[in-house]
C-alpha cells in the first residue's frame, strides 16, 4: 500500500506543498461538508442551463435549434468561472485571516490555493459538458488543442480581477454587493444568452472591453463548431490579460497588507 | 539587520480609526467623509522601539488595553504600521493565543498538516511527527473530528503541541502560557517549554501574570498607554509595573471618595 502511494506522490517544492495542502483544505471544506459533495459543482450551473433554455428557447425566442442548449451551457461555464473566481477570490484573504493572524503565509499563496477548487469545478463542468455533447452531433477535431491556452488567458485574467478586490475589499466592504451587481450587468453584455454575431455586426467594442467575451467566443469555436480560434481576439485577450495581471499584482502586493486588520 | 536579530521594531507607531456606528459601509464612508468628527483616533502604539535577539525570552506587561496584542500583530504584520515605522521579523513564527488559529471547519488531523506545512515543514516529515503532534496534545480520540467540536483547551494544546513539533523559530505567546490544560498538561508542557527555551527558540510573552513572567523572562518590557515605559530585567520592571497599578487603584478610590 505504503509503496503504491509513493510511486504517485510527486515531489513539491516546500512551497507548492503548501499551496497543494491549502487548496485541498479549500476543495474539502466547500464541498465534503455537503451530502451531495461534488455534485453541487455541476448543479448549479445545470439548473442554469435548465432554466435559461425553458425560458428562452420556448417562450422568447422559440428558438427550437437542439444546438442552443450547449451554446447556452458553453456560455453558463465560462461566466461560471469567472464569476466564482472573482466572488471567492475577493474573500479569500478574510476567509483565511485565521492564518493570516497566527502565521507567515504569503497573501498571494492564498489567492492561488482558492483558485485551484474553481478551476478544479470548472473542469468538472467541461466533461458535463463532453457527456452533454455525446446526445447531440458535435464534432471534435485539432481546434481542441486550442483549450488549454484558452483556459490559460481565463484563469490569469480572473485571478487578476481577485486580487484586486480581494485588496479592495479590505477596506471596504460594500464591493460585496457592488460587485454582485457588476456581474449582473456583466452578464447581460456577454453573449451567454444572446446570439454572439451581434457582437461582430452591432457591438464590436464589445470585444475590447475585457476579454470574457473574446474568451467565450474562442470557447465556443473549439468546443462547440469545431473551428479554430479568432487568433486576433486570443491575441488581444492575451496582450490585455498579461498587462492587467501584472497591474494588478503590483496594485495587490503593495496594499493587501494589513490584510488581518478588523474593521 | 544582523542574523542575530529576530525581531525589530524602528519607530513604529499604530493609529486605529475607529468611525462610530457601523463604519466599514460605503454609506457611512460617505457620511463620515463630510462629518469628519465623527472618525475618532485611538493611537494603540506610539513609536516603538525595540530588538529581540536569538533566544531571547522577553515578556511583555502592562494594563489591559495599554497595547499588548497591537504590538503582537504589529510584529507579525498582521497589522501594517503606521508610515514611517519599520518592522522586521527574522525567522517563521507562530502566534499562540487560545482558541485562535485553527479552520473550524477541518479536522484536527487536516489543521495539524495545514499549520505544520505553513510553518516550514515538510508534508513527509508531517506525516512522520503527526502522531507525536497528537499524543503531546492528549486527543489520540479526536484525529477526525472537526475544530468546531473542540474546547478551548483542546485547541491551545493542539496549538501548543504544533508549535514545540515544528522548528517554528519564534513563538508569539498572546496571554497563551499558563492557561493551557489541567495540572498534568501544565507540567508536561513546562518540560517541554524548559526544554524549547535551551535550544534557543526567541519567545515573546505576553500576559499578566507576573508569576510566570519572573519565572522564564530575562527582559521584560512595560507598555502603559501604547509606550514603551521601561525595557530590562524583571527586577527592574515589575517594581514600576506594581507602582503603576497601585496609582491607578488610590487615583479610582480618591475619585470615589470625592
Amino acid at each position: 500500500m505504503e509503496e503504491e502511494k509513493k510511486q504517485f506522490s510527486i515531489e513539491l517544492s516546500p512551497r507548492w506543498e503548501r499551496v497543494w495542502l491549502l487548496a485541498k483544505m479549500d476543495f474539502l471544506q466547500r464541498y465534503y461538508g455537503s451530502s451531495l459533495g461534488l455534485l453541487w459543482a455541476f448543479l448549479n450551473p445545470l439548473a442554469r442551463l435548465l432554466v435559461y433554455y425553458f425560458v428562452f428557447s420556448y417562450i422568447i425566442f422559440k428558438n427550437q435549434d437542439p444546438d442552443f442548449i450547449l451554446y447556452l451551457f458553453m456560455g453558463i461555464i465560462v461566466w461560471g468561472f469567472f464569476l466564482e473566481m472573482t466572488k471567492r477570490g475577493m474573500k479569500a484573504l478574510e476567509m483565511k485571516r485565521y492564518l493570516l493572524e497566527n502565521v507567515e503565509i504569503n497573501r498571494h499563496d492564498i489567492q492561488l490555493a482558492h483558485s485551484f477548487t474553481v478551476v478544479f469545478a470548472f473542469g468538472f463542468n467541461i466533461l458535463m459538458y463532453f457527456v452533454f455533447c455525446f446526445f447531440f452531433d458535435v464534432s471534435f477535431g485539432l481546434p481542441l488543442l486550442w483549450f488549454f491556452p484558452l483556459l490559460a488567458i481565463l484563469y490569469v485574467f480572473s485571478l487578476g480581477v481577485s486580487l484586486v478586490l480581494s485588496t479592495i475589499f479590505i477596506q471596504i466592504r460594500d464591493l460585496d454587493h457592488i460587485w454582485e451587481i457588476v456581474l449582473l450587468i456583466g452578464f447581460w453584455t456577454v453573449p451567454i444568452i444572446w446570439d454572439q454575431s451581434f457582437i461582430f455586426d452591432h457591438y464590436r467594442f464589445m470585444l475590447y472591453v475585457s476579454p470574457i467575451t473574446g474568451e467565450l467566443i474562442n470557447f465556443r469555436d473549439i468546443l462547440l463548431y469545431n473551428r479554430m480560434p479568432h487568433m486576433d481576439l486570443l491575441l488581444y485577450d492575451l496582450a490585455y490579460t498579461v498587462i492587467f495581471y501584472l497591474g494588478a499584482l503590483a496594485f495587490f502586493k503593495r496594499f493587501a497588507k494589513g490584510a488581518a486588520q478588523r474593521r | 539587520m544582523s542574523q542575530d536579530v529576530m525581531i525589530q521594531l524602528k519607530n513604529v507607531s499604530k493609529t486605529f480609526h475607529v468611525r462610530e456606528g457601523d463604519g466599514s459601509s460605503l454609506q457611512s464612508r460617505v457620511f463620515s467623509f463630510f462629518s469628519r468628527k465623527k472618525q475618532r483616533q485611538i493611537k494603540a502604539v506610539q513609536s516603538v522601539n525595540f530588538e529581540v535577539k536569538r533566544g531571547e525570552f522577553v515578556g511583555i506587561i502592562g494594563r489591559n488595553g495599554s497595547g499588548k496584542s497591537t504590538l503582537v500583530h504589529l510584529m507579525t504584520g498582521a497589522y501594517e504600521a503606521d508610515p514611517g515605522g519599520i518592522r522586521n521579523i527574522n525567522g517563521t513564527y507562530i502566534r499562540l493565543s487560545l482558541g485562535l488559529g485553527f479552520n473550524q471547519q477541518l479536522s484536527a488531523r487536516q489543521n495539524v498538516i495545514l499549520n505544520a506545512s505553513i510553518l516550514g515543514m515538510p508534508l513527509k516529515e508531517i506525516r512522520e511527527k503527526f502522531d507525536s503532534i497528537i499524543d503531546f496534545a492528549e486527543l489520540e480520540d479526536f484525529t477526525e473530528t472537526k475544530l468546531k467540536f473542540f474546547s478551548k483547551g483542546m485547541k491551545a494544546r493542539l496549538a501548543f503541541s504544533i508549535a514545540m513539533h515544528t522548528n517554528t523559530e519564534i513563538l508569539l505567546m498572546d496571554e497563551f502560557f499558563g492557561g493551557v490544560g489541567d495540572e498534568n498538561f501544565k507540567k508536561k508542557a513546562d518540560k517541554v517549554f524548559k526544554e524549547t527555551v535551551l535550544s534557543g527558540r526567541t519567545i515573546i510573552h505576553v500576559s499578566h501574570n507576573l508569576k510566570t513572567i519572573q519565572q522564564y523572562c530575562k527582559r521584560v518590557i512595560l507598555i502603559e498607554k501604547g509606550k514603551i515605559v521601561k525595557d530590562g530585567s524583571p527586577e527592574e520592571v515589575i517594581p514600576i509595573y506594581r507602582e503603576i497599578l497601585k496609582d491607578i487603584r488610590e487615583r479610582r478610590s480618591s475619585n470615589n471618595a470625592v
